[in-house]
């Protein structure tokens, strides 16, 4: 056997296992990258890069996982390093906005019960939502709601502990689900022409929890 | 378990990530507060908002193309 059919099974296998999740991949890099080009580019660089490393997979680990994994390293390494590296108060502000709207809608006396307000979320809401989160935690967000991988395996993709995986899972859906609701609050007040709050004020009771 | 505790480790619940003792403890809790009840049927909720608001988009019939093509020719260089 020359090296060369070798090398061609090599490529035969590499594709039939690898192919089947490029929608899975070019969906979260698209996520990440917010642009359809950028999202190409990050696709193809982590195929060529895993091919590469194929190699060095170890057989009967998860392959989606893995190649996730390089997805990730590629997007850290060009594209955040592309963007000339935004200022670390860039994401802080994004997280301040967030916080503060947050406790807003906390302490907001007129609070109108999420539950309404989640029946008027539009996925419009979800992606612009999803899209303002800090990348550190949309990435967390995407790993588990978007591909549906378990703890352990965003732990291995992200290469973070578990209990970071869980605090960014945490933190990121919160802010996802304060952000949706704002704009779900937003074109429900232009829609029914009548604020929700004061519609679901009845309910309010029903919500109070014990202590 | 308590309410807070509940709060806490919710979306592990939902997410199926809890150990089995936990997992038991919160349903022990569950099956006797109506709030925490009416948290996590809303958490789950918001969880199916979010994956449906995700909507999946294919990737473009080029970028499978161009993928396959540099796997085969590794000799052809793509910019960018
Ligand atoms: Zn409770």
């Amino acid at each position: 056997m020359s090296g060369k059919s070798t090398s061609q099974q090599r490529g035969w296998n590499f594709e039939e296992a690898a192919m089947p999740f490029v929608d899975a991949l070019y969906n979260t890099a698209y996520r990440m990258t917010r642009n359809a080009q950028d999202a190409e580019d990050l696709v193809q660089e982590t195929y060529l890069k895993a091919y590469r490393y194929y190699d060095k997979f170890e057989e009967g680990t998860n392959f989606k996982a893995w190649l996730f994994k390089i997805l990730k390293n590629t997007f850290i390494n060009n594209y955040r390093k592309k963007q000339q590296a935004p200022p670390q108060s860039d994401f802080a502000e994004i997280e301040d906005a967030f916080e503060s709207r947050l406790s807003s809608d906390v302490s907001g006396q007129m609070k109108s019960p999420e539950e309404e307000i989640l029946e008027d979320v539009l996925d419009e809401d979800v992606q612009r939502a999803l899209d303002d989160l800090p990348p550190d935690y949309r990435m967390a967000v995407l790993l588990a709601d978007l591909e549906g991988f378990s703890y352990k395996e965003i732990a291995d993709i992200l290469e973070l502990p578990l209990g970071t995986v869980m605090s960014r899972l945490y933190r990121g859906r919160k802010l996802l689900e304060s952000a949706m609701l704002t704009y779900a609050k937003e074109h429900g007040y232009l829609r029914s022409g009548e604020p929700a709050k004061m519609r679901n004020n009845q309910l309010r009771e029903g919500t109070k929890e014990h202590k | 378990m308590n309410c807070s505790k509940v709060r806490e480790i919710i979306f592990l619940y939902t997410d199926n990530e809890l150990g089995e003792e936990l997992l038991v403890s919160v349903q022990e809790h569950v099956v006797l507060c109506p709030q925490c009840a009416r948290r996590i049927e809303y958490t789950q909720r918001l969880l199916k908002v979010v994956r449906k608001g995700c909507t999946r988009t294919t990737a473009p019939e080029r970028l499978r193309k161009r993928i396959l093509t540099s796997l085969r020719h590794p000799e052809v260089e793509w910019e960018g």
